[in-house]
């Protein structure tokens, strides 16, 4: 068994990758209690705009403006996904609002790989000026990104937690939450709502996005598909609590990285979000009725 | 009436908001070779060469060839993640030139590409597509993860002599295939042998978690058991998702007198080196190796002037800066005709050049109709043939197994580009398929 020096760095890489899994999974979250839709092309969302950012950067724009962009891009494209198909679907389940959403992630991929090709062995790389800063924990560098990454997912939980409590738009997000209907029958402008809902999610995609491409990698298939381990968060959360969500995906992006240095568990690492976000659903769900969707009875 | 109106509205508004703004991006983004790259230094000479270089591709400069055409055949993979689209691209741009320029005793070649996603049905019904209705003579260009696994046998019942840029053990270890590159195996071969020539105490090997991870390791382990250096052998599943666990784990394997070698593509091998350095771990281990794929500008670019003579590449191919007719005529030849090839200067290009340039040779020797008989008996009869572009003399020779090439560069990058490191060097005869080889060989 390795030792707790060996494991030190293990934290330090965990907690950042945790932080922005936090981010993109209460993202997820408020939109879901917002609009009951699953948000599944979260990733995508996010990785185009990153890639959109590093073709600016690289045709010469300001970095700023490249940041700025691919946020924009996040907030536009989950803005108007959300506006053309949020009330054609709004009386369907969620699954099918979830399969949905799976469409916009599939043309988006598409579209990344059509324009921005892997071809010829090309590897593209975001940096952002907070990779050259830092500190030491140990014999391993903390540069300000990882700090950001974490500091984020914290910051967007408290300010989020904060918006859904003390704010008119956030108390008519939770209303919806537990009935769209009733809420629209009480005179919230649920499309307003819905809207806010959709641009916000979008936003973060876009920040999150930018994140995970310098934390990760700048690819289009690692950063869509990484939108599987914020899931796993949401759903420990029961995609119902911001708080929890945080929570499960800092314990996610923690035990991910510490089973690294163990020889015997490191190559099954990967599972580590579906297994975790099994056992919590299995015993949370105990004792519990589960409901049908209309589709699904 | 009116209230679906009004919902209608804010719907198109979107929809048509929606469909400019793809536009725009699809204007604004842009995957052609100028993308995200330096320019390289002989770009410009090979510009203004073109018209003067690229007629030395035929044997009749400035003569189109009209003939019956001689079609050839080449199966890439093509899928999101791993495409190999280039090297056969890169080869039709060597055909089209060589069509411009008299072709084959005035015939033109005409070459068709078929891709794959690496679904054994349909890689064995492409082939079957070239032979029974394309009626190929012969098939070049072939850079598949399993085509040669797939399709050996049935090559093998055509009497079918494959030049192609090997991955599966079958590129090599089959009598019908003759590949131009090392592939992962041999390639590892050479990044570990240059970080074992330069005294390290312990070898990290690291590759990507598919399928022939056991083939590829065992020349590496080979070579470290030989020289009495232990070695750790690593798989990580790609994509890589935690590229910064990844580099602390290779960095606290090897120590600080050893060395981390990678086989990984450029997207995942660029993460993982980048992860180092966002970590301050590029210094904690006396030098980092890359098996070939890393050789190219697009890395040394994104890698920036820290990684400088830090990380050593195994080179298949003669590194594209130098100036040699070979290169300069490669250059100019991509430049002309290479719209389609979106990697621009590098390995790949590099591979469909040398294949494309192998059966340019073979064909001027076929006397008489242009056959599959007559074709692959001169693709099989050629030997010691210097493409300009490899260490050594290529062959294809009767054998029960190829590897023609199997001696190599080491390059490192230089502020961008990357540059020779260590000049053609055998891969050693511990490992026992090159042993093999070179017994059968000579």
């Amino acid at each position: 068994m390795p030792s707790w020096q060996d494991f030190q760095p293990f934290i330090v890489s965990g907690l950042a990758l945790g932080g922005v899994y936090a981010l993109s999974g209460v993202g997820t979250v408020v939109l879901y209690q917002a609009t009951g839709v699953l948000y599944l092309a979260f990733g995508a969302v996010g990785a185009m705009g990153a890639l959109i950012a590093w073709s600016l950067t690289n045709a010469g724009a300001p970095d700023w403006v490249a940041w700025l962009v691919c946020v924009a891009f996040g907030g536009v494209v989950t803005l108007g996904y959300g506006m053309l198909f949020g009330p054609p679907l709004a009386r369907r389940g969620p699954l099918v609002k979830a399969v949905a959403t799976l469409g916009l992630t599939l043309v988006l991929f598409g579209v990344m790989d059509l324009l921005w090709t892997a071809n010829g062995g090309q590897s593209r790389a975001i940096t952002l000026p907070t990779d050259n800063g830092g500190f030491m924990v140990g014999q391993v560098q903390v540069t300000w990104t990882q700090v950001i990454g974490l500091g984020a997912g914290v910051a967007l939980v408290v300010v989020t937690g904060a918006f859904l409590r003390y704010t008119k738009l956030g108390t008519a997000m939770r209303a919806m939450a537990n009935d769209r209907e009733i809420t629209a029958t009480l005179g919230v402008p649920v499309r307003r709502v819905e809207a806010a809902a959709w641009l916000g999610c979008g936003v973060i995609a876009g920040v999150a996005g930018l994140l995970l491409a310098d934390l990760v990698a700048l690819d289009a298939t690692t950063l869509t598909f990484l939108v599987i381990s914020s899931l796993a968060a949401a759903l420990i959360a029961r995609l119902r609590s911001v708080t929890l969500t945080f929570v499960a995906a800092i314990a996610i992006g923690l035990v991910h990285d510490l089973v690294t240095p163990i020889q015997s568990l490191s190559n099954y690492r990967d599972m580590t979000p579906f297994v975790l976000a099994a056992v919590a659903l299995l015993v949370l769900s105990r004792h519990r009725v589960i409901s049908l969707s209309p589709e699904e009875g | 009436m009116r209230l679906y109106r009004r919902a209608l509205e804010p719907r198109a508004t979107v929809a048509l908001a929606a469909a400019i703004g793809l536009g725009v991006l699809a204007g604004c983004s842009s995957n052609t070779p100028s993308a995200g790259t330096s320019p390289s230094p002989t770009a410009a000479a090979s510009t203004g060469a073109a018209t003067v270089r690229t007629s030395q591709c035929g044997i009749k400069p400035g003569v189109k060839a009209t003939g019956t055409p001689i079609p050839l055949g080449g199966i890439v993979t093509n899928q999101p993640g791993t495409s190999f689209t280039d090297i056969a691209n890169m080869a039709n741009a060597y055909f089209t030139c060589v069509n411009d320029n008299g072709g084959i005793n005035g015939h033109p070649i005409k070459y068709y590409i078929e891709s794959e996603q690496t679904n054994p049905g349909q890689i064995g019904a492409e082939a079957k597509q070239l032979v029974q209705t394309d009626h190929v003579v012969g098939i070049v260009g072939n850079t598949s993860i399993i085509e040669c696994s797939i399709d050996h046998s049935y090559w093998q019942k055509l009497g079918f002599f494959v030049v192609d840029s090997g991955i599966a053990p079958e590129c090599w270890s089959t009598p019908n295939s003759a590949a131009v590159n090392m592939g992962p195996r041999y390639s590892s071969d050479g990044a570990v042998q240059y970080a074992l020539a330069q005294h390290v105490s312990k070898v990290v090997f690291d590759q990507s978690n598919v399928p022939g991870t056991g083939y590829i390791a065992a020349g590496p382990a080979a070579l470290a058991a030989a020289a009495h250096t232990p070695i750790v052998q690593l798989t990580e599943n790609v994509p890589i998702t935690d590229a910064n666990s990844v580099a602390i784990k290779e960095v606290d394997d090897a120590g600080p007198n050893g060395a981390v070698v990678l086989n990984f593509t450029p997207p995942e091998a660029l993460v993982i080196l980048q992860a180092a350095q966002k970590l301050g771990l590029e210094n904690r281990v006396k030098l980092w190796g890359c098996s070939t794929p890393c050789n190219t500008d697009f890395l040394a670019k994104a890698l920036g002037p820290k990684w400088n003579h830090k990380l050593f590449v195994n080179a298949e191919l003669t590194p594209a800066l130098t100036g040699s007719p070979a290169m300069n005529l490669y250059q100019a030849i991509l430049a002309q005709y290479g719209k389609a090839v979106s990697g621009g200067i590098g390995s790949f290009s590099q591979m469909g050049f040398v294949e494309a340039q192998i059966l340019v040779h073979a064909l001027h020797t076929v006397h008489g109709a242009y056959t599959v008989a007559s074709v692959n008996a001169a693709i099989k009869a050629v030997k010691n043939f210097n493409t300009g572009m490899l260490c050594q003399p290529w062959t294809y020779g009767n054998y029960p197994m190829h590897i023609p090439n199997n001696e190599d560069y080491t390059t490192t990058p230089d502020n961008g580009h990357m540059v020779l490191a260590q000049g053609c060097t055998q891969i050693s005869s511990v490992d026992p398929q090159i042993a093999a080889y070179r017994k059968v060989a000579g």
